[in-house]
């Protein structure tokens, strides 16, 4: 199914968040934006919300449990063994282990979570809405559907007035965001 | 927003109250229990000394990083730097409780000790006096370099851009050199004042350790500072991104401190060898036990559950409170690490708080006095906008 987007184009960062800030003071839904690199106040202001720092802390006390009860049970329970006089469960010499086990669970788990919630996956088809959202532009990319005509208008107007470099509309086959 | 800090006459009143009773304790002390009071005068000097190095980490990093958010905070470090001179005096004061705290001083403790013998050529009372001179002159010398250079940031036109970069630049070249010399001979200083009081022991990470732990309570301390200039309306411009960074400052290097603390012991731990063991067998015995955990408690766990959270780290409340347990962590840190080698003895009575009053009333006067002596925020530092509208 095709959908028409209007697609703002942007070379200066500042530009670009003021008029994602009048286009959300507005009500404009905004689609989907692209930048070259994170930028924090975008995603304050489009209210988008993680939880994916919760869920890594969570993540890490499993690491943290698992780790501790997999030595434990190597060392204590399964096969003891007396290592320069040391009690079986030495504590204080597990710590590093688990650290750095921690660090490789949490890792994995967050980028696995992260790719599953974003429906990342190898071999998937990415839509490129306009090929310079993967170069050194700011991209606002809006869904014509959900605006009506008029509105439309008027967001390509306060775009412009915002100093986009370029407005167009594109007509897109099979959106996969 | 004030401007200038007016110290009134009633807390001045009130310091020196405090730091007059201090030296009255310390005096009953000597009178009483000298190993005790000179333990305890070690402790105590020792654990402001560590706050005012804290500052001087703080500010030199600062300068060094050329950071903007904290440009209008300087102020407050180097109000603390300001107290180094008064440390200074009060370790070369140590020279008479000498005998009372270091074995190595007494030549009927040489006599029967090869290992002691060899050590003499560096351990000796006269050198190590010279060291901590030259150690804190050189401090005071860079401590005074700098205040002089932001002090002249003051005076200069604000139109004249061209010379503050200059300063500018000019601190931040004093402040790389300062710590070169600062890591080198903070380290001897420690291993001098703490680690020889356990004369046959050695590790080569307690410096760092102490470097940490010093740098972890100077920045509590001049958090705490700034949240009591704020309540009494300077600083009005601090909001949560300042407080933010100012726990992530104490997260940091709270975690820091747990690394170097584990490190030291973990490595003696599992090495099991008598002559290093035989410093944590000494402070695992019936009672200290307590304080060893306490330590670890106060100085990591606490500050690393608290400020884990983004809201807690953003909350006046939440960070006093860890600043506080952190004050009190440092003195556990200390006394942990003094005591045991001197007299051994698990006590906290009238000398030891006694003294701790007197030096913070000490300090309090020191540091309040130089910050009334210029203007609370230097108006003219190049990044003074970014700090005030400090955002992330």
């Amino acid at each position: 199914m095709a959908r028409t987007f209007k697609i703002g184009i942007f070379d200066d960062e500042e530009k670009f968040i003021s008029s994602v800030r009048t286009l959300q003071e507005q009500q404009y839904p905004i689609h989907e934006v692209y930048t070259p690199y994170p930028v924090n106040e975008v995603f304050h202001l489009l209210k988008r919300n993680t939880r994916l720092p919760t869920a890594a802390y969570f993540f890490g006390l499993a690491g943290i449990i698992a780790t501790l009860a997999f030595l434990y049970y190597t060392s204590v329970i399964s096969w003891p063994i007396v290592y320069g006089g040391k009690p079986f469960n030495s504590f204080p010499s597990f710590i590093v282990v688990t650290i750095v086990l921690t660090i490789l669970v949490v890792t994995i788990l967050s980028l696995a979570v992260f790719s599953g919630r974003s429906k990342l996956y190898p071999g998937r088809e990415n839509t490129v809405f306009d090929s310079r959202a993967t170069d050194n532009k700011f991209i606002i990319v809006m869904d014509t559907e959900i605006l009506n005509q008029p509105m439309s208008g008027r967001a390509a107007d306060i775009m412009k007035a915002e100093g986009a470099i370029e407005i167009i509309d594109k007509e897109i086959e099979n959106v996969n965001t | 927003m004030k401007e200038q800090l007016q110290v009134s006459t009633r807390f001045k009143t009130v310091c020196l109250i405090l730091a007059a009773a201090g030296a009255g304790t310390f005096a009953a002390g000597l009178f009483s229990d000298r190993e005790t009071a000179w333990a305890a005068y070690l402790v105590t000097n020792y654990y402001f000394f560590s706050l005012s190095m804290g500052g001087v980490f703080f500010y030199v990093i600062q300068n060094i990083t050329q950071s903007g958010w904290s440009s209008a905070f300087k102020r407050v470090p180097e109000a603390m730097m300001a107290y180094m001179p008064f440390a200074a005096v009060f370790f070369l004061l140590l020279y008479f409780g000498t005998s009372h705290i270091y074995r190595w001083s007494l030549p009927e403790v040489i006599a029967g000790d090869e290992l002691l013998q060899n050590r003499t050529a560096y351990l000796n009372v006269p050198f190590f006096y010279l060291r901590i001179f030259i150690c804190f002159a050189l401090w005071v010398i860079f401590i005074r370099i700098l205040r002089i250079l932001s002090l002249r940031e003051d005076s200069l036109d604000p139109a004249d851009q061209d010379g503050i970069m200059a300063l500018f630049s000019k601190s931040e070249l004093y402040s790389k050199i300062f710590i070169f010399i600062l890591i080198i001979t903070f380290s001897l200083s420690a291993f001098d004042l703490i680690m020889s009081i356990d004369v046959h022991w050695y590790s080569t990470i307690f410096a760092f350790k102490n470097l940490i732990a010093a740098f972890l309570h100077g920045v509590s301390v001049m958090v705490l500072i700034i949240f009591i200039l704020h309540k009494r309306g300077y600083f009005s411009f601090l909001n949560q991104y300042h407080l933010h960074d100012f726990a992530r400052y104490i997260f940091m290097l709270s975690i820091m401190w747990g690394y170097f603390w584990f490190a030291q012991f973990m490595l003696i731990w599992y090495g099991n060898i008598p002559e290093e063991t035989v410093y944590y067998y000494l402070r695992w015995q019936k009672g200290w036990e307590t304080l060893f955990f306490l330590e670890i408690g106060l100085n990591w766990a606490v500050p690393f559950m608290l400020l884990l959270p983004v809201k807690t780290s953003r909350n006046m409340t939440v960070i006093t409170v860890v600043i506080i347990f952190l004050i009190i962590g440092q003195y556990v840190d200390l006394f942990v690490q003094v005591i045991p080698g001197t007299t051994g003895m698990l006590r906290f009575g009238l000398t030891e708080a006694g003294l701790f009053l007197g030096y913070a009333g000490l300090f309090a006067l020191v540091v309040a006095t130089a910050l009334s002596k210029a203007r609370i925020i230097g108006p003219n530092h190049p990044y003074l906008e970014e700090s005030m509208k400090h955002k992330f």
